[in-house]
């Protein structure tokens, strides 16, 4: 809220200024000058409250006969829209006509030739090389995230290409396992059943072979041939 | 029937005047000391009011009121109920941008919602702005006397440009729509 006090202290002191020709006296707080800014502001003052009076004398004249409260409502909706869009040309162009002016103005400064003007055109000439050097970066730099977005395209495709390929040798690896892997299943099982059946056989047999040497009570210590068989006797469990 | 009438009499010069209508009569005064000692530029006289209609006896010496504010307390239903008995009393013209609603303890617990959304309710249907004041502490009411006075100036015509009916379409108080309420809970 401070600001906007020294706003409007800023816009009181400017209204002063602007009227410097014609000798205002400096206004003080309450009291009432006859200065010429007050003066103005009075008159602008009066002149509102006379519209405002004169609008009211305007709605009292043009009085419908008949209006219901919702067809009041839906009217209104409408003014209000139409108002609304008034006032937003009426401001475009305000500010419009401020944009001409400025340039107007500043034009006409640049065509004299005070040390103002002089800087002014130095400006505008450092700011037209800034802006060429903008305007080529900017190519530059839309060239290269055209670059960058193209590599992004091939990394993705080279991507997608790899997912492909790997899916591919997924599905051919599990389908070769699944054939082969039948014959392999049973040529297995069928070896596995016949070693243990001879593993069977030959444990048999060696337990026999080792009680009929134990049970005939020769001494195979001495014979060297005995001894090799027996020595070589594993103990397998069954 | 006495209605308050807007244009009935002429404006002074660099003056603007501008009602308080309060049915517990407590915060109108603290509001009124500080509104003129706010406003240096501009002569403010502040009236002070209960209800609506005003005594016939000064109906000749009053000058003509730019801005009704109507001060409603939430934490009373009295305050509410005054207040929309005293708008009978007002001539249509006011509300094209006179008529302002003032509301203290918007914020306050023990308030059932149900009177603020009443409130809000009468013052979109009337098209009048809807002000939240804090009336406990002094800036709370230098905040609402600033307020108030913004919108004392576009009503009594002392801003260029700018008129109450014009400025009315900005300043309207809206309900919002139940969706928006249940988002809210």
């Amino acid at each position: 809220m401070e600001s906007l006090d020294i706003l409007e202290n800023l816009a009181s002191n400017l209204e002063t200024m602007a009227l410097n020709g014609f000798q205002a006296t400096t206004v003080d707080n309450g009291q009432k000058d006859s200065s010429p800014a007050e003066m103005l502001r009075m008159k602008e003052q009066m002149s509102n409250q006379c519209f405002e009076m004169a609008v009211k004398l305007q709605a009292g004249k043009s009085k419908r006969s008949s209006c219901s409260a919702s067809d009041a409502e839906k009217d209104l909706l409408d003014y209000a829209n139409t108002l609304e869009e008034a006032k937003i040309i009426h401001f475009n162009k305000t500010l419009a006509l401020h944009r001409m002016q400025v340039w107007h103005a500043i034009s006409e400064k640049l065509k004299r030739s005070d040390p103002e003007a002089v800087a002014m055109r130095g400006l505008t000439s450092c700011s037209l090389d800034l802006c060429s050097k903008i305007k080529t970066l900017q190519q530059e730099s839309c060239e290269l995230q055209n670059q960058i977005t193209d590599v992004k395209k091939q990394r993705l495709d080279l991507k997608r290409l790899t997912h492909e390929k790997m899916k591919e040798m997924d599905e051919l690896k599990r389908k070769r396992e699944h054939p082969e892997a039948e014959k392999y299943r049973n040529v297995l099982q069928k070896g596995q059943s016949h070693l243990e059946k001879y593993q069977k056989m030959a444990t048999i047999t060696q337990n026999v072979l080792r009680g009929i040497i134990i049970a005939s009570q020769v001494n195979w210590r001495d014979d060297p041939k005995l001894r090799d068989i027996s020595m070589t006797l594993e103990d397998i469990p069954i | 029937m006495s209605l308050l009438k807007p244009f009935s009499k002429l404006p002074g010069l660099n003056t603007a005047n501008i009602l308080l209508v309060e049915n517990e009569e407590q915060f109108q005064q603290k509001l009124a000391d500080t509104v003129v000692l706010q406003e240096k530029t501009v002569n403010v006289n502040v009236r002070l009011a209960r209800s609506l209609p005003l005594p016939m006896e000064n109906e000749e010496s009053r000058p003509r009121i730019d801005l009704v504010v109507f001060i409603i307390h939430l934490t009373s239903e009295l305050s509410f109920q005054s207040a929309e008995t005293s708008l009978k009393y007002l001539d249509p013209g006011y509300f094209q941008g006179k008529v302002c609603f003032l509301v203290t303890s918007a914020r306050n617990v023990s308030v059932p919602p149900e009177r603020l959304v009443s409130v809000r309710t009468l013052a979109a249907s009337l098209h009048c702005p809807l002000l939240c004041a804090e009336d406990q502490t002094t800036e709370g009411v230098t905040t609402a006397a600033r307020r108030l006075l913004a919108i004392l100036k576009v009503a009594a015509g002392l801003v260029p440009m700018a008129t109450g009916l014009y400025l009315s379409t900005l300043t309207r108080c809206t309900v919002p729509s139940d969706i928006d309420q249940q988002n809210f809970e």
